[in-house]
């Protein structure tokens, strides 16, 4: 079914392409949000290896999540052990998160949203409102290129006027085959603030999937956040019982 | 006679006299500018607070002073309008208000607020706000997405004019609640962390962002007489249901008052400070005159002048000296704080010290009558009951020895 | 009648570290309406007894009346009312108040006695007349010849109508001429006043005008005779 999707995407694009104009937008839209769902899944399990580094350290944690959709997902920490049980609980666009040496749940204020998750380049609003890029945006293809042989869309994404994001715009890549490959965050003066990038595309979980991701703020060079994946499966659903927050205390492993 | 008497005694060393008159200058004038400027200080610290947000009065829903949150609010207003049509005296002016902490983000940076929505048109009569702004334009009353943000959060957030900023808060449902806007304008105001900690937006783009229907956070009143503020907060405690509070600037702002009740006995030290500098000088000078007249008094006694006359005759001299003094100091006083009140002092040079402590930027010095009373009693009475020292050695002189005193 | 009467009277000092006997047991009378001086050589306690008897100093011993007041058991307030009304003073120096005209010093001791204002200005200018100062009212001691400004001393002594004048060595600072016009004044005022009038001096020229002269050496009476009239 998927494939059948791209399919179609592909052929959309060639079509207006030639025709030009108006319906170019939607067709944008398409391509970002079937990307999207590819990049999410159904539901996925996934194991994966955070490494935020800094100039004068670097710090990793073993994270294992959960995603349902593009609304749910649950994150526990295995390591280091001091960490360990640590959990972010995110439905729609709350958070919550869970200490297990206070044993306490709290959920996330607004305050704390643009705060940095785990004292990583993520912040706790790129989790909350990871799919703000389907709804806020008004997503335009500006071109393509072709990186190793496939066809990559240029995406300009302009927010809604009155869309509650902060970015002036935002630029993907995305290829041909729904693979994103980077996504970029402008201010209001179309300057660089910072660039999420995909690499190292390999078979996870039976599917196409970059096995790394790269965050980075484009003002301090030697800092970034790398995730990357030790371990993915896609499924068909996963339980609501997963994503309540009993389950935030005590996550199945 | 007496005064007479005592009238030219003081002028039989003109030196000495206007030595001790220029001390009792200095100090009433001192203590006159400096209680003014004090006086101006806190006075503009109050006018600033009242006119920044506080008001004379304000009315919240219980609760709300204590946790400011929307649902603390007063969900329906229409017995605090009522309320408020029966007891404001002529002349007063209200605004109702959202107020809630938030969150303003732009792509850059973040950071917390307190959001106040407002209605444009009743809000410029009550506070600072619309005469405030500097760059762009006060919002209009149908602008649902306009900002007005402070010049200092303006220049941290790297933005301007018609950028966007996100705010982000809690609704009434407890749900994060977020709404892009656009700086329509921006405001400065005495105080820096006055432009750094509020954001204005329209009240019902507040309400519609909260999920607050039709309810505000406070009413803000601003009565023509300020006198009058504790009877019309009786008023209107008495008239609204008990759910409400009612509360004067006074009550609102507890440090300013605090201040406010420290400024008098500051004062007052103050005046004693400068009185000490002053009373030894004053003493030193009249045990001079009395010493170089030894021989005088003696003859006096000898004439059969009772020992508290000698004192009453003392006590008359240091009174012209302290009446001339009071006279020209209150004098100099008053020009000065005259002129320093036309000018203002600009204390922006200070900079982030003055900021910091919450001094304004101005000052105009103020001359409270009870502080020139205070002063003027204060150099008046210390100044005769130190006299009576010099005054009591000068009636115990004998006069076998003073006549014998070469 | 006697005005003064001394007993026994006797006053030491310290001087440093030595007592020294100023006065070593003095008993005189002196009649209403004296003309008496106290002449010795300085030293010999003639300042002494004035001061005593002008209730200005407290003897050791001895009783004292003016009067018929007994200044020896009087309390400080008490001596400075005697003083005021009946006591008047001519000292050898430093008889006035360099503030005050010739007319507001006769004037000041009336005031201290609660004269009214009007009554107070007549007095001090027909007092002021009657000592030959008419053109001098206005002017300051330091305005005013030596023997004018005793004259000045003399007018505010008896312009109360005290009991008795005490001078201590009144001309002692006079030219001879001087001296013998303040004397004539003095006796003039003895004369027509009826004022007791007791001066100490060490002048010939003054005891000669006296019509009593007590004579005092080292604290003693030693001589004490009467001219005749």
């Amino acid at each position: 079914m998927k494939k059948g999707i791209v399919v179609i995407a592909g052929f959309s694009v060639l079509l207006l392409l030639m025709v030009g104009g108006d319906g170019y937008a939607q067709d944008a839209q398409t391509i970002v949000a079937d990307s999207f769902n590819y990049w999410r899944g159904e539901a996925s399990i996934a194991t994966v290896t955070m490494r935020i580094h800094r100039a004068d350290w670097e710090r990793s944690y073993t994270i294992k999540a959960w995603t349902k959709g593009e609304k749910e997902s649950l994150f526990t920490i295995l390591s280091p052990p001091k960490d360990e049980g640590n959990g972010t609980l995110k439905r729609g666009s709350e958070m919550w998160m869970y200490n297990p040496k206070i044993d306490r749940v709290i959920k996330v204020p607004p305050s704390m949203m643009s705060q940095s998750w785990m004292g990583s380049d993520f912040s706790n609003n790129d989790l909350a409102k990871s799919d703000s890029l389907l709804y806020d945006y008004t997503h335009t293809l500006t071109g393509t290129e072709v990186d190793e042989g496939t066809m990559v869309y240029l995406i300009t994404s302009i927010p809604k006027p009155d869309a509650p994001v902060v970015w002036g715009m935002q630029k993907l890549k995305i290829r041909e085959d729904l693979i994103f490959l980077r996504e970029e965050f402008y201010d209001e003066d179309q300057k660089l603030v910072k660039a999420l990038d995909f690499y190292d595309i390999q078979i996870l979980g039976g599917r196409r999937y970059p096995r790394v991701m790269k965050m980075q703020k484009t003002e301090a060079p030697d800092e970034y956040t790398l995730v990357e994946y030790d371990d993915l499966t896609f499924e068909e659903t996963l339980s609501d019982d997963l994503f309540t927050l009993s389950a935030l205390k005590t996550p199945r492993r | 006679m007496h005064l007479q008497l005592a009238w030219r005694n003081i002028w039989r060393n003109p030196r000495r006299t206007t030595i001790i008159t220029i001390a009792v200058v200095v100090g009433v004038w001192s203590m006159l500018v400096v209680g003014a400027l004090d006086r101006g200080m806190i006075d503009q610290m109050v006018r600033n607070a009242i006119a920044t947000l506080t008001g004379d009065i304000q009315i919240h829903h219980d609760g709300y002073r204590s946790d400011p949150v929307i649902e603390n609010s007063i969900a329906d207003p229409k017995d605090v309008h009522n309320a408020l049509a029966r007891h404001l005296p002529e002349g007063s002016f209200w605004t109702a208000r959202v107020r809630v902490n938030a969150i303003v983000s732009n792509a850059r940076y973040s950071t917390g607020v307190t959001l106040v929505g407002i209605d444009p048109e009743s809000e410029a009569r009550v506070s600072f706000i619309k005469t405030a702004v500097v760059d762009g334009h006060y919002l209009a009353s149908d602008d649902t997405t306009g900002i007005l943000v402070g010049r200092a959060l303006v220049d941290k957030f790297e933005t301007k004019v018609g950028h966007k900023l996100v705010l982000m808060s809690q609704d009434t449902e407890r749900e994060i609640a977020s709404r892009a806007f656009r700086i329509t304008g921006t405001f400065r105001a005495e105080l820096e962390a006055t432009e750094r900690q509020f954001v204005f937006v329209n009240k019902a783009a507040a309400q519609e962002m909260l999920k607050a229907g039709n309810g505000i956070s406070e009413v803000s009143l601003f009565l023509p007489d300020h006198e009058t503020v504790d009877m019309v907060r009786d008023k209107l405690k008495a008239s609204l249901p008990p759910a409400y509070e009612v509360e004067t600037w006074r009550e609102l702002l507890p440090i300013i008052t605090a201040y406010l009740s420290i400024m008098d006995s500051w004062i007052f030290i103050w005046y004693l400070v400068v009185f000490i500098a002053m009373g030894f000088g004053i003493v030193n000078t009249m045990l001079m005159a009395v010493f170089e007249r030894i021989r005088e008094f003696g003859l006096l006694t000898a004439l059969g002048m009772k020992p508290w006359w000698i004192i009453k005759g003392v006590l008359l001299e240091a009174f012209f000296l302290l009446i001339m003094g009071m006279a020209v100091g209150n004098a100099f006083g008053f020009a000065s704080v005259f002129i320093l009140n036309r000018t203002g002092i600009d204390l922006s040079a200070l900079g982030a010290g003055a900021e910091y402590v919450g001094l304004p930027r101005v000052i105009y010095p103020t001359v409270y009558i009870q502080d020139v009373i205070t002063a003027n009693v204060v150099v008046f009475v210390l100044g005769l009951l130190i006299t009576i020292y010099p005054a009591a050695k000068a009636s115990r002189f004998t006069p076998v020895e003073a006549l014998a005193h070469i | 009648m006697s005005i003064v009467e001394c007993k026994d009277v006797k006053k030491a000092y310290r001087q440093d570290h030595l007592f020294v006997q100023a006065l070593g047991g003095i008993t005189v009378t002196v009649a209403r309406g004296a003309f008496v001086a106290i002449a010795g050589p300085s030293g010999s306690g003639k300042t002494t007894l004035l001061n005593l008897i002008g209730g200005l100093d407290t003897a050791d011993s001895g009783r004292i009346t003016v009067d018929e007041k007994t200044v020896t058991s009087m309390r400080q307030s008490e001596l400075a009312v005697l003083r005021l009304y009946k006591i008047g003073f001519v000292f050898q120096s430093y008889n006035l108040i360099p503030v005050l005209s010739a007319l507001e010093n006769v004037e000041y001791v009336m005031l201290l006695q609660g004269v009214p204002q009007r009554e107070r200005r007549e007095r001090a200018c027909s007092i002021l007349d009657e000592v030959g100062l008419k053109e001098m009212y206005h002017r300051r001691p330091a305005e005013l010849s030596g023997g004018q400004q005793q004259r000045v001393a003399v007018a505010r002594a008896i312009v109360s109508n005290p009991s008795i004048v005490l001078a201590d060595e009144p001309t002692a600072n006079l030219d001879s001429k001087t001296g013998k016009e303040l004397l004539q004044l003095m006796e003039k005022m003895n004369e027509e006043r009826e004022i007791t009038f007791i001066f100490s001096t060490h002048d010939q020229m003054v005891m000669d005008y006296a019509r009593r002269l007590i004579i005092l050496r080292d604290g003693l009476v030693t001589d004490d005779r009467s001219r005749d009239p």
